[in-house]
């Protein structure tokens, strides 16, 4: 017995002992920050003092000598991204991280509300042509790429016209296991075509001319679109755009996606990723001269997010973002003031929000921290199949049916039981927060419930009074999160009206293949907006879009897609507001979704964290951040 | 034995491919192109996502290649979750953070799970022996999740708070990912790993500890334990030299069949102490439909365990000399 309990001892110190093994750049030749903030296209005048890169530099090395690097935590409640590659990205973690190491030609005004674009990579916004086709860019020249061995002398370019197509074009491959061609399909001039050929070719040519894109020299370009669109420029600050660096991609192959090289404020060294544990990014030392924003809203003035103005970006050293599964080890790390911000998980919500107020309770408050609410740009809601014999159709049968049936749903409940009432539930299909969302979240043309005696009339008028004669209607949902206890819910609204439904829980591959298949007959489904225009949610009901496509509904009305090819091409203005009020009054009428509900996220920043203006819109904010411990 | 052990080899071939065939169809019961369909997927994007997983391959030669990789060893194939990175290290990144849980959670619930039934047996019909029984049944009684949830709230959160002493840590620290050796053995481990693993041992302890007393039980009223107490034999070398060595093969048989859900590791202390293990692994392959991985890992669960069904008759042959192997 005692030479097996050594023997059990060695083997556990040896399972043990295995387990653990297991530059800087000239400055803009304009010269001082104001010219640089003016060739950047900020509206403002302010003066910013000028900070060299020699004494940029000289700050962090000191700092880094005397190991008082600034170093923030945050968290990311996921597993963490799957891949940097921005072609291969599609989910919000990958955008918040690559969108740290790769920048794209376009960025977010970070506090301007509504949302407005502003030029990152390049001198000043795209000029386009009088006929809305053919778009002129300028790039920065100051602008570089990571310091990299795939690079020659191992320090990085400059960023060419050649970089931004290539890039592009790497989204038309699908040897890159490209996951967003959707964004540049059928918009430029030639693309689908050049996609096409190079597709079907032995090697995919890089070189091969798109008509559409055309170098004028190495800073300028342009871009010839198939027709006018709006959505082009929002798109040009979505990180599956972002520019990367040819010389990388070809060296490091697959891998790419584990060591990004792009041009961002910050740089990935070697095992700074830990797969499905965190990442930390390092300040990337050759970033360029760029400032903190000069232009506020009025409630930041108020909250004090103005003292960042004059720095130099990135402020920061170092961030370290940890990836936590669950919601309970997050909020304790938060607590133990191991974290600079968090967001709240909805079980903790009432321990550090009031729930009827909104605001962050006392005891929080006390320790200097702040409460923030974000909307989400959400479309949430249940969907009609239009191509089903009960559901679907535009008979006037199954439009009373569909209105009985939005009438019988009470999204209030939902929210109030589900998400402490901290979600907006709102008519029509575009969000708060952005032109075309009704005024207060509500629409005459609405058929948004509870209202079960109109619903009962529309329920007889549609030939099933009291519900005879209807037959089972087949509900499908994601068996994640509370789904089940929503399913019942939903079955219990719909049984007051004499409706009868089976629920399918599904997990939410099945789900996406029984939707995609246009076999799912009443479904429960959201839309994250892709970029902050009503357009993008209008595009979810455009015909041509139909399953597989993201228009899960197969809607499919003349004059509704009549007037989706009309907004595409205009800009923003009353005029297109109006039209997509006409459109959201079509869909309401005709009823191909029940809804509808957009989600809040809510925020808790410690006091030590500076300039953080919490947005789920976009994700290169990193950069303006500052801790002072 | 070597005749046994060859014969034993040659049954199992059959069940082995058996298992590997059964993985593969039931994978494909769903389809994973869909939940990789990008925006406004047309008919040509699932063609072209189906041929870059590899699933337009007739299922004969998918098969053949999971044996190759099988019969060579090299899961080289990519994961289809996890871009860029092949099975092969995947599973060899994961594994050490699962056994550093799972080995020690093993012995600990073992040696202490044995040493109390045998006090239980000792004592049997009388308080001590009901108090053990009872705290054993109770330890039953509570979800695991429970245990877990606690155990990061009061040892790893609250006991920093009242008394200041961090002991714990609530979640795995990337920085202490790289550290090996007897650095990970002196500081990483107790601080991130003990704690999932002493939730492991009370959650793991009154199943055992109840099984273990009743083979004890079992054994007190045998023959031999009466000769022994008739030849004046002291009390505790019945119980701990005769009684113990008598009573090894059922706790062998339990322990050997607990060996190879060591490398699968627990997604649930993985996930909420954010150990990067390969129950966590395993779950996030399932939930993405992520074949290579999950197939990678049933083939080696498969060959451990029927491994250790043969680690076990050999055993059982070395513990007991009335066992013969033929």
């Amino acid at each position: 017995m005692p030479h097996r309990a050594m023997l059990y001892a060695g083997c556990f110190v040896c399972l043990l002992l295995c387990a653990g093994c297991s530059s800087q750049e000239a400055p803009d030749a304009s010269g001082s920050p104001a010219a640089a903030a003016a060739a950047a296209g900020r509206s403002d005048t302010s003066q910013t003092a000028r900070v060299s890169d020699e004494e940029f530099r000289a700050a962090w090395e000191q700092r880094r000598a005397s190991g008082n690097l600034k170093t923030a935590r945050f968290p990311m409640r996921s597993d963490g991204p799957a891949s940097l590659d921005p072609v291969r990205g599609s989910t919000m973690y990958e955008n918040i991280c690559a969108s740290q190491i790769l920048e794209t030609l376009l960025q977010y005004k970070y506090f301007k509300r509504p949302f407005e674009l502003e030029p990152l990579l390049l001198a000043e916004m795209p000029v386009c042509s009088d006929d809305g086709l053919t778009w002129r860019f300028r790039l920065r020249p100051d602008i570089r790429f990571h310091d990299d061995p795939c690079f020659p002398d191992g320090r990085g370019r400059t960023v060419t016209a050649a970089d931004v197509f290539y890039s592009w074009k790497r989204l038309a491959d699908t040897d890159t296991g490209s996951k967003s061609w959707w964004l540049l399909n059928g918009m430029i001039a030639g693309f689908d075509e050049f996609r096409e050929t190079q597709n079907q070719a032995p090697q995919f040519d890089y070189d091969a001319e798109v008509p559409g894109l055309k170098i004028i020299s190495d800073l300028e370009f342009e871009v010839t679109l198939t027709r006018p669109n709006q959505s082009f420029l929002w798109k040009l600050a979505m990180f599956q755009t972002a520019v990367v660096p040819r010389e990388a991609v070809e060296k490091y192959g697959d891998q790419f996606g584990l060591r990004p090289v792009g041009t961002g404020p910050w740089i990935l060294r070697e095992g700074d990723w830990v797969q499905d544990v965190g990442i930390r990014f390092t300040r990337n030392p050759g970033y360029r001269e760029v400032y903190f924003p000069t232009e506020f809203m009025p409630e930041d003035v108020e909250a004090g997010l103005t003292g960042g103005q004059g720095k130099r970006l990135p402020i920061l050293d170092e961030i370290q973002v940890v990836f936590f599964k669950e919601d309970q080890p997050m909020w304790l790390q938060f607590r133990s003031g191991k974290l600079d911000y968090t967001q709240v998980p909805a079980e903790n919500f009432r321990q550090a929000f009031n729930r009827r107020t909104g605001r962050l309770k006392r005891e929080f408050r006390d320790q200097g921290m702040t409460g923030h609410a974000v909307p989400l740009l959400d479309f949430i809601f249940r969907a009609f199949n239009m191509d089903d014999p009960l559901l679907g159709g535009r008979s006037d049968k199954s439009r009373y049916l569909r209105q009985a049936i939005c009438l019988a749903l009470d999204w209030d409940e939902q929210n109030d039981a589900f998400y402490n009432g901290m979600n907006v539930v709102y008519d029509g299909v575009i969000p708060p927060g952005l032109p075309g969302h009704p005024e207060g979240g509500r629409s005459e043309h609405s058929y948004r419930g509870r209202d079960l005696e109109r619903a009962r009339k529309l329920l007889a008028k549609a030939g099933y009074p009291e519900g005879h004669g209807l037959p089972t209607i087949d509900y499908y949902t994601s068996r994640g999160g509370n789904g089940k206890e929503q399913t019942e819910m939903l079955t219990r609204q719909l049984s007051d009206l004499g409706i009868t439904v089976k629920a399918h829980l599904l997990d939410f591959s099945q789900l996406i293949q029984k939707v995609n298949n246009r076999s799912a007959q009443f479904f429960s489904f959201a839309w994250a907006s892709d970029y902050p225009d009503g357009e993008n949610n209008l595009a979810i009901f455009y015909g041509p879009n139909a399953s597989p496509g993201s228009n899960h509904f197969n809607y499919s009305n003349p004059e509704y897609d009549a007037l989706y090819e009309q907004i595409v091409a205009m800009p923003p203005g009353e005029e297109r507001t109006a039209i997509y009020e006409r459109m959201q009054a079509i869909l309401m009428e005709d009823c191909p979704y029940a809804g509808s509900m957009a989600r809040t996220r809510y925020y808790i920043v410690t006091p030590q964290l500076k300039n953080f203006k919490p947005v789920e819109t976009f994700s290169n904010w990193f950069k303006y951040l500052d801790v002072e411990r | 034995m070597w005749t046994y052990l060859i014969r034993r080899l040659a049954w199992n071939v059959p069940v082995y491919l058996g298992i590997l065939l059964f993985i593969m169809i039931v994978l494909r019961v769903r389809d994973p192109v869909f939940a990789r369909l990008p925006k406004n997927a047309t008919e040509q994007d699932k063609a072209d996502i189906r041929a870059e997983l590899g699933l337009d391959q007739p299922f004969v030669a998918q098969y053949r290649d999971l044996l190759r990789q099988v019969c060579t060893l090299s899961f080289d194939q990519e994961s289809w979750s996890h871009p860029g990175q092949t099975v092969g290290q995947i599973m060899k990144r994961s594994i050490g953070p699962s056994l550093a849980i799972t080995v020690p959670a093993l012995v600990f619930t073992t040696v202490l799970s044995v040493t109390v039934a045998l006090c239980s047996a000792w004592f049997r019909g009388r308080l001590p022996d009901r108090l053990l029984v009872l705290t054993s049944v109770l330890g039953m009684s509570i979800s695991f999740l429970v245990y877990i949830i606690l155990g990061q709230y009061f040892a790893a959160f609250r006991m920093r708070e009242i008394t200041g002493i961090d002991l714990f840590a609530i979640s795995y620290d990337p920085e202490v990912s790289g550290v090996g050796g007897m650095e990970f053995v002196t500081t990483v481990w107790p601080r991130y790993y003990l704690l999932p693993v002493l939730t492991s041992v009370v959650v793991a302890m009154g199943y055992d500890t109840r099984f273990y007393r009743a083979v004890m039980v079992e054994e007190s009223s045998r023959d031999y334990i009466i000769t022994a107490r008739a030849k004046g034999a002291p009390q505790w070398r019945i119980m701990f030299v005769h009684m113990l060595k008598n009573a090894m093969i059922p706790i062998i048989t339990r322990v050997a069949t607990t060996l190879p859900f060591l490398i699968t590791g627990s997604f649930l202390l993985e996930r909420y102490f954010g150990i990067p293990g390969m129950g966590n692994q395993l779950l996030l392959a399932v939930e993405s439909l992520d074949f290579p991985v999950v197939q990678a890992f049933t083939a080696v669960f498969a060959a451990l365990y029927i491994a250790t069904i043969l680690l076990t008759d050999i055993l059982y042959a070395l513990v007991d000399p009335r066992v013969r192997l033929s």
